[in-house]
C-alpha cells in the first residue's frame, strides 16, 4: 500500500467515523451544534476529496474546540485515538517533505501498536486481571455493560479468567503481527473482532469505528518498516 | 489566554496517550436524581438516572453500532460523575444536572410548576465477595424551570 493511498484511506475513514459522531451529537440537542454542523461539512468535503487540506485543519482546531467544551474526550479512549488519527493525517498533510509526512504517519501507526501493546501490559501486571477478577468486576458492577441480563456473565469465572487471558495474550502480541504483512492482516481481524465484541457488551462502538479507521495507516507502515 | 492554555492541556494527552485501558477496575458511580416540590429530601425518593434496559436484542446490539446517541451520552455523565469526586467543577454539575433535567422534561410525569432537583453519585465496588455501595456526592438543589 502506498503512503497517498494510506493517507486516503485513513482520513476518509475517519471523517466517516466524525460524521457518524456528529450526527449522534446533533441528534442530543448539543449547545456546540454549529461546531457539529461546521465538522459535518468538513467531514463530507474530506471524503468527496474536495479542499481537503482546510478540511483537514478546520477539522483539527474544531478537536481543541471539543476538548475544551468537554473539558476532555467526550467518550474517553476513543476520541483520544480519534483526535490523534486527526493530527497526525493533518500534519502528513501540511509537513513540508515526505519524511517528515510519514514520521507523523508512522507515529499513529505506533501508538496503535501501544495502545494494544500498553493496555495488555497494565492488565497482565495485575493480579485480579491474571485471575479473571477484573472481567467480573467489569460485568457485576461496572458502568459499560449495556443491560442487566449481562451481568449474569459474573457468575461465569472460568469463562471470564479464559477471556481475560486471550484479550492480555493477544495485546501483547499485538507487535508481532507486525512480521509479515499476513499476520498483520490476521493481528487486525482479531481486533476488529475484539472491538466489535466491545461495542456490542459494553455499547463501546466509537471504539469499534475509530480503530478501524487506523487500520490502513499500520498497513502502509508494516510495509515501510519490513522494506516488503 | 486561561483558554486556549486550558485546551491545550487537555490535547496533550491525546497526542501522547497512555493507553492504561482498564488497569484497574475503579468503583463504578451511579447518578440518582430527585424532585422535590419543597426542599425536603429525607422523605423523597432517589431515582436511577438512564437505568439499563433488563435485556438488548441482537439486532438491536448490532443498531448501536451505527447510531448510539443515548448511550454515549450517558458514559460521558458517567465521565463527568467520575470528574467531579475527583475535582468538583461547575461543568460536571451543570452537564450532569442538564441531562437529568432533559430526561425530566420529556418523561411520562411532569414536575410540579415550582419544583427544584438534586443528584447524588452512588459509588459501587466489591469489598471481598460483596457489593457496596458510598454515597460520594450530593449536589446543591437547582430550580426546575419550566
Amino acid at each position: 500500500m502506498t503512503f497517498e493511498l494510506a493517507l486516503t484511506l485513513t482520513q476518509t475513514l475517519l471523517c466517516l467515523t466524525f460524521f457518524q459522531q456528529c450526527l449522534e451529537h446533533l441528534k442530543s440537542r448539543d449547545s456546540l451544534w454549529i461546531a457539529h454542523l461546521v465538522r459535518s461539512i468538513c467531514c463530507g468535503l474530506v471524503i468527496a476529496g474536495v479542499l481537503v487540506e482546510p478540511a483537514l485543519a478546520t477539522l483539527a482546531t474544531l478537536s481543541i474546540i471539543y476538548l475544551y467544551r468537554y473539558q476532555g474526550p467526550y467518550n474517553g479512549g476513543s476520541d483520544r485515538m480519534g483526535i490523534l488519527a486527526l493530527w497526525c493525517v493533518t500534519l502528513a498533510h501540511f509537513l513540508p517533505q515526505q519524511n517528515w509526512k510519514e514520521i507523523a504517519f508512522g507515529y499513529l501507526s505506533v501508538q496503535l501498536v501501544l495502545s494494544y501493546f500498553i493496555s495488555g501490559w497494565v492488565k497482565i501486571i495485575n493480579p485480579d486481571w491474571r485471575s479473571g477478577q477484573a472481567l467480573q468486576d467489569v460485568f457485576l458492577f461496572s458502568a459499560y455493560p449495556v443491560s442487566e441480563d449481562l451481568r449474569k456473565w459474573a457468575n461465569r469465572p472460568y469463562v471470564l479468567k479464559t477471556m481475560s487471558w486471550a484479550v492480555m495474550l493477544f495485546e501483547l502480541a499485538f507487535p508481532f503481527a507486525l512480521a509479515t504483512q499476513s499476520s498483520l492482516i490476521a493481528g487486525l481481524v482479531i481486533a476488529g473482532i475484539f472491538h466489535l465484541a466491545n461495542a456490542c457488551l459494553f455499547g463501546l462502538n466509537r471504539f469499534f469505528w475509530t480503530w478501524l479507521s487506523v487500520y490502513p495507516a499500520i498497513l502502509w507502515f508494516q510495509q515501510r518498516l519490513t522494506g516488503a | 489566554m486561561q483558554a486556549p492554555l486550558n485546551s491545550l492541556k487537555l490535547l496533550l494527552p491525546a497526542l501522547i496517550p497512555s493507553w492504561n485501558f482498564f488497569d484497574v477496575v475503579a468503583p463504578s458511580p451511579r447518578i440518582e436524581y430527585v424532585i422535590l416540590s419543597e426542599k425536603f429530601p429525607l422523605d423523597s425518593e432517589w431515582r436511577p438516572f438512564r437505568p439499563r434496559p433488563k435485556r438488548i436484542s441482537t439486532f438491536e446490539m448490532i443498531k448501536r453500532l451505527f447510531w448510539n446517541p443515548h448511550w454515549n451520552d450517558t458514559l460521558f455523565a458517567t465521565s463527568c460523575a467520575e470528574r467531579l469526586v475527583q475535582d468538583e467543577t461547575e461543568h460536571s454539575i451543570n452537564e450532569i444536572f442538564l441531562r437529568i433535567l432533559e430526561d425530566v422534561l420529556v418523561g411520562p410525569s411532569q414536575p410540579p410548576k415550582t419544583s427544584h432537583l438534586q443528584f447524588r453519585l452512588v459509588f459501587i465496588q466489591r469489598t471481598g465477595n460483596e457489593l457496596t455501595q458510598e454515597v460520594l456526592y450530593i449536589s446543591p438543589y437547582r430550580e426546575i424551570k419550566l
